[in-house]
């Protein structure tokens, strides 16, 4: 599956003032628990060790949190952060043909600290352990080979 | 490839809210102060499956 590069708004500043937006590398998904569905979008960073979302999408899927698997991290700073982990069902969305889309169970973590970001990230466990990913950032796409 | 140029589309989308595009993420159909929020006004307006993200503050830009 060949996914095209995301531009998102950004303003330039002092480092990259030229800069107008910012290419990532973002996956649309389709996260499913008990029933429920949302559409949500995920980077796909490799230097992520687990798969995070916003902990927001564990209530819209009817996920309770805090629970027991609870995952202590770090990002850039050393502040300890707080992951609560649960299974769901991840569908990556082929939106040209949906027949080519990739379904997969994941234990995925749930967190505040993604609550102002509004996307998830999709690491090494769980993601990049299942799938060869490659990244074609100077055409603008990146792609994804089933296990 | 051609990248999914979202910048016409979030230009004026409130930082820090969620936005529920339309499942094409070609337009944003509702914002709101929760994600509960924005998928209910989503529905209301008739789109069944919005795609919901925030527009992140630009501290927020590397991960």
């Amino acid at each position: 599956m060949k996914i095209a590069y995301s531009q998102l708004p950004a303003k330039p500043d002092a480092v990259f003032p030229n800069r107008q937006s910012v290419g990532r590398p973002i996956a649309p998904l389709l996260l499913e628990k008990h029933g429920k569905m949302l559409s949500v979008l995920a980077i796909v960073d490799s230097g992520a060790d687990i798969c995070l979302f916003p902990a927001s999408f564990a209530a819209a899927l009817g996920i309770s949190i805090p629970n027991p698997l609870a995952y202590v991290f770090s990002g850039t700073t050393n502040h300890p952060q707080i992951a609560y982990f649960d299974k769901i069902k991840v569908t990556i969305l082929d939106l040209l043909d949906s027949q080519q889309s990739i379904s997969f169970d994941l234990n995925a973590g749930f967190c505040d600290t993604l609550e102002h970001v509004g996307l998830g990230l999709l690491g090494q466990e769980g993601f990049f352990s299942r799938f060869d990913v490659c990244f074609h950032q100077t055409e603008s796409y990146f792609e994804i080979k089933g296990a | 490839m051609t990248p999914l140029d979202l910048t016409t589309v979030l230009k004026d989308a409130p930082i820090g809210e969620w936005i529920a595009l339309s499942n094409g993420r070609e337009r944003i159909v509702a914002t709101a102060k929760t994600l509960e929020a924005a998928i209910a006004a989503a529905k209301e307006l008739g789109e069944k499956n919005p795609v919901v993200l925030k527009v992140p503050p630009v501290s927020a830009l590397v991960l």
